[in-house]
């Protein structure tokens, strides 16, 4: 496979802005996990909705506030959304996270694009460390990314995302759009669309 | 925002933005999937890899495979080389095995339904949760009602470690479809008449004729089996097949005796009384080894060409032609004794007709008939015996009522769920259920969701999100058939003239389970150790209990696979040699034409026909069966088998679609004579090729959870219109095909004229 990355020189990236952009892109990456008390609580929440109004998205940052005081149990009420998208649903799972499932035309894990997802991974030094997940889950991909920011390489960043990230995270949100209701989960997929949009 | 900036602007206004929110310290909380490792080169994953020990699960046959895997993906499944059954052939379904492991709508990790039964909201849990309360609730009902208050419901062979538990723990009633809904009476009756069980050993390839009654091999796909059969045509055998439909059997057939549905042992009874009154039978065989033949010969004798012709509604002369076709082959002729055979509500009487005719031909152990397979022999694994309070054999509920006294293993389904829901003569409060789609095996679907909905508590093991595990209360995902270790495949070479050779083949995992999937042996050993058992647990996990098996053979997993997966060693020929007799496992010793035991349970100790009842006008009877690239509905979500057969198509006669207006391809509902209608739809297929009586349909379509994404809600779920059932006193199995349909197209009711 021939990498941009692998054949430009690197462009110089300002330490601060790497450091913040790999910070976004991790927290990004906690958005799409499974909420558990490990990191969902409520400095997790405070955090995204600073970082909502620091981007100028005092709207979605509302909606989230609202959601917060309106529901018993945030990380509950998280967990069964996160499941009904994303693990097994009735009257389905909505969308799961996983690029093979929009990209290999047969609605599979673990497929062609896993691997090559994986491979690229690798090549950048980088791996899955847990073995039961497939690497293309996007969880995963957001944490790549946000270790290849840090390291300052944006050119393999923007790469990965062109070619990996983008193609199957548009069909991933058409697919999941009718159903995504949850504030949590819209204001979460509308921030990393932000992060990952092309040049316009 | 401006939309005019360029990402890298974008980018670097939004992160100087956040530069000032505190990310680090929540994003260090936890710990990343992805982490830092040593430079791999490109390329080094490349290498694919053949991992042996696969044993397929897409249907029963257990094919023997290998897997193509890289970097830790399963990529292609193929037949083992080596294997003597399947040898390198895979079927359809199982080259779509990976379609199965990599399937996202399986069952991912252990849930909670927090929701209500049937329609369930899920909770992800730890399996610490799942299985502490899974142990609580068990217990529970253990104290509030005894071992019987837990009913389990079980397919396959990862049931078998459970289902061991479940009986040291007391448990009394436990079904298996397969047996109930399946293959019992087949089983069952072969046993009372020949006493063994043939199963489909069934030396097709080395006949002179084959006689299949409603058996339609080509659309059921066993692929030694199939072999087997295509090895005899090939060979020049003679095919008769009785099907009111043209099959891919009735397809090759030199006979087709296309039979009226449910007259099927009127017709061997016929065949039997002109082979005793011509005296074409095999007389020899018959003096040495059968009891009987004179009552046998009084009882058939109302049996005439003409009386069997129109009670069949067949030709006379076909009668005549088939059975001189069998006689003047015998004894090398291969009468099927079939699979499933719950059709009637009569059926044991039925397999006996098919038995007895299969001893008056001397079909048995010789070239062409049924032959008793020599096999390896490997061992089981049991759970301690202990002393109940109430010995479990006499709580089963079949023995307390006094029912059914020739049941396969097990209590009739019905009768378990007839208690589930009047708590008589005891409650069953509990219910285990294990890798069992029980809503779609057992008829008269409400039954069972009111009986499910009287329960304190359900806990569903499975693969997939079928339909029964919408009522689950815990529902916890079990690894498939290519993550684990579990059943030993033992077996000859398909073919039994071959040189005889005898094989042992053990499921060995080809991939890891993913997610949170876990194997049987290590959910029950948790369950087990929670409720107080651990030291009676007889082994630590999946590969001991596959090693204890293999044990007896002198074998090890890690024997099989220095040897590509299959143990190959030396046979024995299933053929008698000259002076050698046949030996039969009956009281008496000999084939039982007459029945002693019968009789003293009241029961037509020889084979007797009942007439089964009419479609009503307007009707015409349901018959099912397969389609060739399914296994039921246990294959519906499949992504390749659902785009090769989506639906099930209803085959309609020809001249009867003419007057009712309907063409082939149109799309059609079906209402049953209750009223019932289907819940989806499917489309015609107009052949002459069925009779005027009937319509048929391939089971396991329709599925109704839509969990399934792929194959929800497509075609027709035959069982949905099984509403009415006839269960036998012989063994309290129900027959299915006693339910008549009409059609419905375009919202408007049509009849079928008969």
């Amino acid at each position: 496979m021939e990498m941009k990355g692998d054949s430009h020189k690197h462009k110089t990236v300002e330490p601060d802005e790497s450091e913040s952009l790999a910070d976004i892109f991790a927290f990004l990456a906690l958005l799409v996990r499974y909420p558990d008390i490990s990191f969902f609580d409520n400095e997790f929440l405070d955090t995204l909705e600073i970082l909502l109004t620091r981007l100028n998205l005092e709207k979605s940052c509302l909606k989230i506030s609202i959601w917060r005081n309106s529901v018993e149990d945030p990380l509950l009420d998280a967990q069964l959304e996160y499941t009904r998208l994303f693990i097994n649903a009735v009257p389905h799972v909505i969308a799961p996270p996983y690029a093979s499932v929009y990209q290999d035309g047969d609605f599979s894990l673990q497929g062609k694009t896993t691997e090559k997802i994986r491979n690229f991974y690798r090549q950048h030094g980088f791996d899955v460390v847990v073995s039961t997940q497939p690497a293309d889950h996007i969880q995963f991909e957001l944490e790549f990314l946000s270790y290849i920011y840090r390291q300052g390489q944006f050119d393999v960043g923007d790469y990965f995302l062109s070619t990996f990230f983008v193609p199957w995270f548009e069909k991933f949100l058409q697919k999941i759009s009718e159903e995504l209701r949850h504030p949590l989960y819209r204001v979460s997929l509308q921030l990393i669309t932000y992060f990952v949009k092309e040049e316009q | 925002m401006a939309m005019n900036l360029t990402r890298r602007n974008l980018l670097k206004t939004a992160s100087l933005a956040a530069a000032s929110v505190p990310l680090s310290k929540v994003v260090a909380k936890a710990e990343t999937g992805i982490a830092k490792v040593p430079l791999i080169p490109p390329g080094s994953f490349k290498k694919t890899k053949t991992v042996t020990g696969g044993v397929c699960e897409m249907c029963f046959w257990r094919c023997q495979l290998v897997g193509k895997v890289r970097d830790n993906r399963l990529i292609k499944l193929e037949g083992n080389p080596k294997s003597i059954d399947n040898g390198l052939n895979l079927c359809a379904r199982g080259n779509s095995g990976i379609k199965l492991v990599y399937d996202p709508d399986r069952l991912k990790y252990p849930m909670k339904n927090i929701g209500k039964r049937g329609a369930p909201k899920w909770k992800k849990i730890s399996w610490e949760e799942a299985l502490d309360t899974c142990a609580a609730k068990l217990q529970a009902t253990i104290d509030k009602y005894g071992p019987k208050g837990i009913g389990v419901w079980y397919h396959g062979a990862s049931a078998h470690y459970p289902t061991a538990y479940f009986e040291y723990l007391g448990v009394p009633n436990m079904y298996e479809p397969a047996f109930y809904q399946c293959r019992g009476q087949t089983a069952m009756a072969m046993m009372q008449t020949l006493g063994f069980v043939p199963n489909e050993d069934v030396d097709m390839a080395n006949s002179k004729a084959m006689l299949l009654v409603g058996c339609h091999l080509g659309e059921n796909i066993h692929l030694s089996h199939v072999k087997n059969f295509l090895k005899g045509l090939e060979n020049g055998s003679k095919l008769v097949v009785v099907d009111p439909r043209f099959s891919a059997s009735a397809a090759k057939a030199h006979i087709w005796v296309k039979i009226k549905p449910g007259t099927d042992t009127a017709f061997l009874l016929g065949l039997m009384n002109y082979m005793l009154g011509k005296g074409c039978y095999n007389k020899s065989f018959v003096d040495k080894h059968c009891l009987g033949l004179n009552k046998l010969k009084t009882h058939v004798a109302e049996w005439s060409i003409e009386k069997t012709a129109k009670e069949c509604d067949i030709p006379g002369k076909q009668i005549v032609e088939v059975a001189e076709l069998l006689c003047e082959h015998a004894p090398h002729v291969a009468v099927h004794p079939g699979r499933h055979a719950a059709w009637y509500g009569n059926d044991f009487q039925r397999v006996r007709a098919n038995a007895c005719l299969t001893a008056l031909l001397g079909a048995i152990d010789c070239p062409g008939g049924i032959v008793q397979i020599k096999r390896m022999s490997t061992g089981h694994v049991h759970w301690p015996k202990v002393e109940h309070e109430e010995d479990p054999e006499d709580m089963a509920l079949a023995e307390m009522e006094e029912k059914y006294p020739f049941r396969p293993p097990g209590t009739p389904p019905e009768l378990m769920r007839e208690t589930m829901v009047t708590g008589k003569p005891y409650p069953i409060k509990s219910m285990v259920i294990w890798g069992t789609n029980s809503i779609k095996t057992m008829p008269n679907q409400e039954e069972t969701m009111k009986a499910l909905a009287n329960m304190d508590f359900i806990m569903v093991t499975d693969v997939s999100p079928t339909d029964i595990t919408m009522w689950a209360d815990i529902l916890l995902p079990e690894a498939c058939y290519l993550e684990r270790y579990d059943h030993i495949e033992k077996g000859t070479q398909w073919n039994q003239s071959d040189k005889p050779q005898q094989f042992v083949a053990a499921r060995m995992p080809l991939v890891e389970p993913m997610f949170e999937r876990k194997d049987s042996v290590w959910m029950i050993n948790e369950l087990a150790r929670r409720m107080g058992h651990e030291k009676d647990i007889p082994v630590k996990n999946q590969e001991e209990f596959v090693d204890h098996m293999l044990k007896e053979a002198d074998l090890s997993i890690a024997k099989l696979r220095k040897l590509d997966g299959i143990y190959i060693q030396e046979g024995e020929s299933p053929y008698l040699k000259k002076g050698d007799e046949p030996e039969f496992g009956t009281d008496s010793g000999k084939i039982e034409l007459y029945s002693e035991a019968m009789d003293d349970e009241d029961f037509p100790p020889l084979p007797t026909y009942t007439r089964t009842e009419e479609p009503p006008k307007g009707y015409a009877r349901m018959i099912y069966g397969r389609s060739p690239v399914h296994t039921f509905n246990r294959t519906a979500n499949n992504a390749w088998l659902s785009r090769e057969v989506p639906e099930n198509p209803l085959w309609l006669n020809d001249e009867s679609a003419k007057k009712m207006g309907i063409k082939d391809g149109d799309r059609v509902s079906l209402e049953n004579q209750a009223g019932k209608r289907s819940a989806g739809s499917t489309v015609v297929k107009v052949t002459p090729g069925i009779r005027k009586d009937c319509v048929f349909i391939a089971h396991g379509f329709g599925t109704f959870n839509p969990a399934m994404t792929v194959g929800y809600n497509k075609g027709i779920d035959d069982n949905s219109l099984n509403t009415k059932i006839n269960r036998e006193g012989e063994t309290g199995i129900s027959g299915m095909r006693i339910n008549f349909v009409r059609i419905i197209k375009n919202g408007k009711t049509i009849n079928i004229p008969g």
